[in-house]
């Protein structure tokens, strides 16, 4: 091999807009052949741009990307796979109704003369043989949609090899795995490694980057702040690049009386849950932790009433409630700030003031219409009290940035005189000084009397700002953590049981 | 504060002209062109009060189509429910009933008509578009068996006031029948609670469902109101033309459907305005009716109208490409 221990992968001051946002700031990065590295940044700093761009998704603003030391304009995602790019993201793409074999062929499926018909015998042979070569157990002739989780990532990595990968991203790869699952996958890396490809490992779970990557990048607010080796570094100066602040700044926490409870919950079943109790109180943020898939998205949405409740009990305020609509929910006070925002949260080609208005658009005026003085007044207050930033009270809510748009998600429920606050990964790709806003404002919420239920996968984030945890597991609550008890290893080990 | 356009927002520019400001220029134009190239017939009462007459159950109709359109839902019977229409008010006014209680079974005949339309795209969930292509065969199927395939005469006074009748002893009752709907949608999408739900509804139904808004109560209601509308423009048409026959309305959908789309309103929801649907319909109006009296064959004149809606609808589409590459 010529360029051993050579650059693979050279991006140069690469710099991405979005309506409202800098999510690349002049970000460069060195990618060596055979190597891991480590990209670790929260969410909001970057990382999937970085990645979208490299794939062909996005189209950089400015700056340059060279492979294996040749300028390369990517400007689809079928030129970077031409390169030897291979990106396996979060969400696979796996087709379900088809065999293994199938999928790792997609696309490519070998074939015989005279007529191309696809030539199984090799397929399944060759995919076999992929399989091998990873050290995994997997019949090729197996339909996806039968795998697990861990089990599809595989096929997608054998996919990706059996393409001759030269470099190989992976985006939070171990979001949905156990720990089992992902020393398992970190042995097929560490094969990948010997093999001469060069991994770009994309985590903000910092364990995991100490385990497995040679060097990190730490990325904030879409700047490239750090590049350590990782033998060099340790937890806190990563943790500090990645924050940019102090942690007692990064995540203000004060202390509110907790009250009686409001809302119980007791012995709920529905699809993708079971046989979940809780209570949650005035003034107190109840955290919910839990893995990709352990059925924390589906309790919420089944106490919004989005989801079909099969058994159990909803007592809001001491009185059973019959939640079988969102609209319900809302006339229950309940407020769901939901995953992802701009599908389920906002009509994002509407304006602001009727966003901020959209679940109570009935007390906009007294009878039909629509009273605009009463609406402008009603919106401008709630952009003044949560400091949103747009122009106008017209603004496309479109074009305002990730912690504006969740603000007025947010604004949208205090609108309609919400008690008990639901949100889900409320720090969701937004910047670490909308972050900060958001958890002053649920703290805001909790000193007036609400109660707030906050989902989310960020370890620091809700060991700091929840008052008490429960751990989700494959649909069911297997612990429950005071605020002084918990800790990142405790949590990690009950979302894995 | 300029007030929002739920349309044709463009953040962060100067505010350009809308496309509803340019099709109404395009109007002005083709109605002065018109004026001129076919002088003296296309301007004069005797070819605007017809061409007004046919437009106002065009009008009306995709007035309250828009309102269903803007919530990504579609209504192809609407032709269908013309044609039942005219046929069940002429066998009703057959068997001797006045023409006051037909007016009303036949509207009622139209709700229960838009109630099952509503009933199919909301209860059942079938796409719309497939259902309603089904219930248009349905109703006109329906209009056959009643008139056995023939024209039934429809005489009969209040019958006749409306599509033939003036107020004042000027103004043709249809028009006033298609300004009083164009004014009451414009004030439902653009002023009411209701059309504020229409529009949030068809820029994001889950974020809307969420956000506690009865989604599928408002796409029936609508389609109810469509189907009435469709009713009242068949009463309109077997008026004019003083028989009920079950090949009225036959093609309609597409012509009114046209309009619409051509004043704006996008196919997927949440885009549209009724001003832009009365440009839209006026236009292709103005059109067939100059091209007509102009003695132009009429095959060349379906192809003109088919040309000016796919150009219409292609700028659109690269006027909003455009501007998302602005951003």
């Amino acid at each position: 091999m010529a360029n051993n221990n050579g650059i693979v992968l050279k991006m140069d001051n690469i710099t991405k807009t979005f309506p409202g946002v800098i999510a690349l700031d002049d970000v460069s990065i060195e990618l060596y052949k055979g190597e891991v590295l480590g990209i670790l940044g929260e969410n909001g700093a970057g990382k999937s741009t970085l990645i979208k761009i490299l794939a062909g998704n996005y189209i950089k603003d400015s700056g340059s990307i060279f492979v294996d030391g040749q300028k390369f304009e990517i400007k689809n995602p079928s030129e970077a796979m031409a390169s030897g790019i291979r990106v396996i993201y979060q969400e696979l793409n796996s087709l379900n109704n088809l065999t293994v074999a199938e999928n790792i062929f997609v696309g490519e499926q070998l074939v015989k003369s005279p007529f191309k018909i696809v030539d199984w015998k090799a397929m399944n042979k060759r995919a076999a043989e992929i399989l091998n070569e990873l050290n995994v157990d997997l019949d090729p002739n197996a339909i996806i949609g039968d795998l697990s989780i861990s089990e599809k990532q595989v096929v997608e990595i054998a996919k990706a090899i059996s393409k001759e990968a030269k470099i190989l991203v992976m985006d939070e790869p171990t979001a949905a795995l156990s720990e089992e699952e992902t020393q398992s996958l970190f042995k097929i890396i560490n094969t990948l490694k010997t093999k001469g490809v060069s991994i770009i490992y994309i985590s903000h779970r910092l364990k995991e980057i100490f385990e497995i990557t040679d060097r990190v990048v730490i990325l904030r607010d879409g700047k490239k702040v750090g590049l350590r080796k990782t033998v060099e570094t340790d937890a806190n100066e990563l943790v500090t690049l990645m924050v940019g602040r102090d942690i007692k700044e990064m995540y203000p926490k004060r202390e509110v009386l907790i009250g009686e409870t409001v809302l119980e919950v007791k012995n709920l079943n529905a699809e993708g849950f079971n046989d979940i109790s809780f209570n949650l109180r005035k003034g107190e943020i109840l955290g919910i932790f839990g893995l990709l898939g352990s059925g924390r998205t589906a309790l919420v949405k089944a106490l919004f009433g989005a989801n079909k409740i099969h058994s159990g009990e909803i007592i809001i305020n001491g009185k059973k409630a019959n939640i079988k609509s969102p609209k319900i929910a809302r006339d229950e006070k309940i407020g769901l700030v939901p995953l992802d925002r701009k599908v389920e949260g906002l009509a994002l080609h509407l304006g602001v003031k009727e966003n901020v208005t959209l679940a109570n658009i009935e007390d906009l005026g007294k009878g039909f219409l629509i009273n605009k003085k009463l609406e402008k007044i009603k919106a401008g207050k709630w952009v003044k009290e949560m400091g949103i930033k747009t122009p106008t009270l017209e603004q496309e809510v479109n074009s305002l940035s990730g912690g504006n748009q969740q603000k007025v998600v947010l604004a949208k429920w205090l609108e309609s005189g919400s008690k008990i606050i639901i949100l889900n990964e409320p720090t969701r790709g937004i910047d670490v000084g909308a972050k900060i806003e958001i958890y002053k404002l649920m703290q805001n919420l909790c000193e007036e009397g609400s109660a707030v239920i906050m989902i989310s996968s960020e370890l620091p984030e809700i060991l700091s700002i929840a008052d008490r945890i429960l751990v989700m597991s494959k649909g069911r609550i297997t612990a429950q953590y005071s605020r002084t008890e918990a800790t990142e290893e405790k949590l990690l080990q009950s979302a894995c049981i | 504060m300029p007030e929002i356009k739920a349309s044709s927002m463009e953040p962060g520019k100067k505010a350009k002209i809308s496309n509803t400001g340019i099709l109404f220029i395009v109007l002005v134009v083709l109605f002065a062109l018109f004026s001129y190239v076919g002088r003296p017939f296309f301007f004069s009462v005797l070819n605007l009060i017809p061409m007004l007459n046919n437009l106002s159950f065009i009008g009306i109709i995709a007035a309250v189509l828009t309102m269903v359109m803007v919530t990504g839902e579609i209504d192809f019977s609407i032709g269908g429910n013309i044609g039942l229409t005219a046929c069940l008010a002429a066998f009703l006014l057959s068997k001797g009933l006045p023409g006051w209680l037909v007016v009303v079974i036949a509207l009622f005949g139209g709700a229960v008509m838009g109630a099952f339309n509503g009933f199919l795209a909301t209860v059942v969930g079938v796409n719309s578009m497939i259902a309603t292509i089904g219930t248009m065969f349905i109703w006109r199927g329906i209009g056959y068996t009643l008139s056995n395939g023939e024209s039934m005469l429809a005489i009969n006074p209040v019958i006749d006031f409306i599509g033939r009748g003036f107020i004042f002893k000027v103004i043709p009752f249809p028009i006033v029948i298609f300004i009083i709907i164009f004014a009451l949608t414009y004030v439902v999408m653009n002023l009411s609670k209701w059309g504020r739900s229409i529009y949030a509804i068809g820029t994001n139904p889950m974020a809307s469902y969420l956000s506690g808004i009865n989604v599928k109560k408002v796409k029936f209601i609508n389609f109810l109101l469509c189907g009435i509308t469709a009713s009242l423009g068949g009463l309109i048409l077997t008026s004019l033309s003083a028989v009920g026959m079950p090949q009225h309305g036959q093609g309609l959908e597409l012509v009114i459907i046209s309009g619409i789309v051509l004043g704006g309103t996008a196919l997927g929801g949440g885009k549209g305005q009724i001003l832009g649907t009365l440009a839209g319909t006026l236009i292709l109006s103005l059109l067939y009716n100059f091209l007509t009296i102009m003695n132009v064959y009429y095959y060349y004149i379906q192809i003109v109208q088919g040309a000016v809606l796919v150009l219409v609808v292609a700028t659109y589409e690269i006027r909003q490409s455009r501007a998302l590459k602005r951003v």
